[in-house]
């Protein structure tokens, strides 16, 4: 039994894998960033994920292990909102009226999967428990949106919500997407925890926001997890969900990550290298995160957000452990072992 | 594994690459402007797997949206009218094991089979014809006193259980579902990627069905697309040539004689009066078992699986002869048997196969577990096939999922190829029901290797068992293999708990 992490292992294994001939064509200087006035990514994770790109759909490819998760991810997300719901117009409890974000969609896993999931016709009930309505779905990495784009076109119901704009590929980053829906365009486009984006929170969009082994990969130069968190938080309608997954940094997970996943074959299954412990999160501290992130932002121009931004706050968390084999298995009480799914449920 | 130009596996390549790969390829053919029909599921084949899987799917609240069709060469409204005489039985019979019947009657299927043409058994008696080595399975042994004892296995017409899924798909109504009958497939191939116009269908299959018979000529073939295509298609489908997937396998070089016959009444009447048996007795001169299993009203379905220039013969006997024969293959030795066998009729002596018998049967001691006589054989019932083994190197490939015959064929000396299919129909239909329900594409390779992975398995071990079965009780002579088999059939038989692993095994739990 072990617990890898997926991203980063398939990462190692991708980027020698890339051909010269694609690696060639990529323009010399900025290889696949857009020169977006900020971002929460660092260009170290940006230029290994793209190196994923030719493979991020292959079923026995690196990305292998993450597609087996994915599912989970689902489940997850149905487990929270049968917990509570978001508050909605309609009260049906099963219409498709859930507005979700994928941010730092990748190759486009779990965004596709979710709007397969998007009824046609939009009064119809809900095909499943995530009630998608409409996805929109970031990646800062031009490449990766593209591939995304082009797996998407290969199903002709992902492909008429393509068409229908009902589900989006933003070649963006979140900082950008708040900028935008930000009413009164802040001096600063600047929307890290030091200058808080004025009337950030009068136009937040999404009643979902999902971020899937994303929070261990924010670039720590730039902005922390806690203020990436905060934007994370200000896109999110009142009562929405925040839900995520990551690894925790802890003597088994790193027992697990570490020694055993990273040991010479055949014993591993991860090259040695490839796990960056120290960027991994523990759940107290993602919670403690979340706590602080709802109050920054409920901040506005004129008054800062206090303990009242925690009422109605929901938390849960859920282990999850890769068994060889068998696959992912969720495995309450194991979320100090490795992998895990946390959700913020922000009050009404 | 089928070429796809743009494969379904390494769906991205770079643009620098792709310039490369698009340069020779045809973009504006013939048919392409014909934009194909979208399906979710077709299933080519209209068989009990066929007609199995569409029935699952359309139980499911999950799955009942999902827009289906079904591709059957043969007329289904002559199969949806299929009618009998009560006292008359199909020759095409098999047995459903209790996991079988449960499936049957979870997708609601079982309450539209005529239940008083089916016939349950609660015991069965199987031993060597060279040794007299014998086993009988029944569930005594997991059976409280005074309660009922639980069925080994139950008997159905392939007609009634495909006239039952019919009617079960019948009355789930038609929203979403299309039944091309009397339709073939004329070809399969990629369909094309559609640019601006569409999505990128240069990965799916794209079929091109063609009415049969009168309706040829007036009506042109279309096109439909499947996200997932099923191949329900029998031992030479044409979804797995499509799918590039091998087979391997060999012929027994056995033929399989089925008839319907009428049995005397039993000598000792069963007890309690509900149970009723089967009987499988191998004859390893003969080169195979040969078994009788229960129908309503004391009649009974034969097998017997022998070479095929024995089975050329016992076609061409007279029904009375005939008759005789079976009786002999139950009841005396391989010796006896072998000369019976060897015997031609002859005109001036009609009776002589069954002088010959009753002869022999003075000097011959008869064990306790023998079947009642056979008394008549239902006209027009005694036909024979070939017994084959197949194996499909997958089950899947992209978009492509077989099942059935189409994926594996084996000996029918347990009766378990129905049930095979039926299990990889109840386990496909569960893996697209977790599909649809977590967002997966159901025709993506992540998907199928859920099924793939449930069934290849089990599938290789019965089939090998069968396989193995087939090979000890071809050998005749009294020999160390012989005296293996038969210790161990006897230890078996008295080893409950080993008994009862079987059992469960053979029961598919």
């Amino acid at each position: 039994m072990t617990s890898i992490r997926p991203t980063l292992r398939a990462l190692h294994a991708a980027s020698t894998a890339t051909r010269p001939a694609c690696r060639h064509y990529l323009p010399q200087r900025s290889p696949i960033t857009r020169n977006h006035s900020t971002s929460s990514v660092s260009a170290d994770e940006l230029s290994h994920f793209s190196a994923l790109a030719s493979s991020w759909w292959d079923p026995m490819g690196p990305s292998r292990i993450l597609h087996l998760m994915n599912p989970l991810r689902h489940e997850f997300i149905a487990s929270c909102l049968a917990d509570s719901p978001p508050p909605t117009t309609t009260n049906s409890s099963n219409a498709a009226n859930l507005h979700y974000m994928d941010i730092g969609c990748g190759g486009g896993i779990f965004a596709e999967s979710l709007a397969r999931t998007i009824p046609l016709d939009p009064s119809a009930p809900a095909p499943t428990a995530t009630r998608a309505a409409s996805m929109t779905a970031i990646d800062p990495s031009t490449m990766l949106i593209q591939v995304a784009r082009e797996h998407a076109r290969m199903d002709p119901t992902v492909d008429a919500h393509l068409r229908s704009g009902k589900f989006k590929y933003l070649n963006t980053t979140l900082e950008d997407v708040l900028a935008s829906t930000t009413p009164s365009p802040s001096p600063s486009s600047k929307a890290s925890e030091s200058t808080p984006s004025t009337g950030a929170i009068s136009h937040p969009q999404f009643d979902m926001v999902t971020l899937f082994e994303v929070i261990e990969h924010i670039d720590p130069t730039t902005t922390t997890p806690q203020a990436f968190l905060s934007n994370c938080l200000r896109a999110l309608k009142p009562g929405g969900w925040l839900i995520g997954s990551t690894i925790s940094r802890t003597f088994p997970s790193f027992l697990l990550n570490q020694v055993i996943a990273e040991a010479p074959w055949p014993i591993g299954v991860v090259p040695r290298g490839t796990h960056e412990w120290s960027k991994f999160v523990n759940p107290p501290e993602l919670h403690a995160w979340a706590q602080e992130g709802l109050m920054r932002a409920a901040d506005s121009a004129a008054t800062r957000g206090g303990p009242s931004a925690l009422e109605g706050m929901k938390w849960k968390c859920m282990g999850t452990i890769y068994v060889p084999g068998l696959g992912w298995k969720m495995v309450p009480g194991s979320e100090s072992w490795g992998n895990y799914f946390w959700a913020v449920k922000k009050g009404v | 594994m089928r070429p796809i130009s743009r494969a379904a596996l390494r769906s991205y390549v770079c643009p620098s690459c792709r310039h490369g790969i698009g340069a020779g390829r045809r973009r504006f053919g013939t048919k392409t402007d014909q934009t194909p029909d979208i399906y979710d599921v077709v299933c080519v084949g209209g068989g009990p797997a066929g007609l199995g899987l569409l029935a699952a799917l359309r139980a499911s609240p999950v799955t009942s949206k999902l827009k289906v069709a079904l591709i059957e060469s043969q007329d289904l409204n002559k199969a949806r009218a299929w009618n009998m005489d009560s006292a008359q039985f199909s020759n095409r019979v098999s047995s459903l094991t209790p996991s079988s019947k449960e499936f049957l009657q979870k997708i609601g299927a079982w309450e539209h089979l005529d239940t008083q043409r089916v016939q349950d058994y609660q015991e069965m008696q199987v031993w060597d014809g060279e040794s007299g080595s014998r086993i009988s399975f029944d569930w005594s042994m997991d059976t409280p006193a005074f309660e009922d004892m639980r069925t080994v296995a139950t008997m159905t017409e392939n007609a009634n259980l495909v006239r039952g899924l019919l009617g079960r798909i019948a009355a789930s109504g038609d929203e979403n579902l299309k039944l091309f009958s009397n339709t073939t497939v004329a070809g399969i191939e990629n369909g094309t990627d559609l640019q601006t116009e569409g999505p990128d269908l240069s990965a799916w299959p794209v079929l091109s069905i063609k009415p049969t018979g009168a309706m040829a000529e007036t009506q042109p073939s279309s096109r439909i697309a499947a996200r997932l295509l099923v191949g329900a298609d029998g031992i030479n489908s044409p979804v797995r040539s499509f799918a590039d997937i091998t087979t391997h396998g060999w012929d027994y070089n056995r033929h399989g004689i089925v008839a319907t016959l009428s049995l005397a009444d039993p000598i000792t009447p069963p007890f309690p009066a509900y149970i009723r048996t089967a009987y499988q007795r191998f004859l390893p001169a003969l080169g195979g078992p040969i078994a009788l299993l229960p129908l309503p009203n004391n009649n009974a379905t034969l097998v017997w699986s022998t070479t095929p220039e024995n089975a050329a013969h016992l076609k061409s006997l007279p029904t009375p002869a005939f008759l005789a024969m079976v009786n002999a293959a139950f009841r005396l030795s391989m010796t006896d048997l072998s000369y019976m066998m060897g015997m031609t009729q002859s005109s001036s002596e009609p009776t002589s196969h069954e002088d010959e018998l009753s002869w022999r049967i003075q000097h011959t001691p008869l064990p306790a577990q023998i079947p009642p006589m056979a008394t008549g054989v239902q006209t027009g019932t005694v036909a024979s096939f070939p017994l084959r083994f197949r194996h499909a190197a997958q089950y899947i490939s992209p978009r492509v999922a077989l099942v059935g015959d189409a994926a594996h064929v084996i000996h029918p000396l347990a009766g378990q190829g129905l049930n095979l299919g039926l299990a990889d129909v109840a386990a496909l239909s569960r893996t697209i029901e977790y599909a649809v329900s977590h967002g997966m594409d159901i025709g993506d390779l992540l998907t199928l290797e859920r099924y793939s992975s449930e069934r290849y398995l089990p599938n290789a071990k019965i089939g090998g068992a069968c396989d193995l079965l087939h090979k000890m009780y071809n050998i005749p002579g009294q020999g160390p293999v012989t005296w293996a088999r038969s210790l161990g059939l006897d230890v078996i038989d008295k080893l409950p708990f080993v008994k009862s692993f079987l059992m469960k095994n053979a029961e598919g739990y």
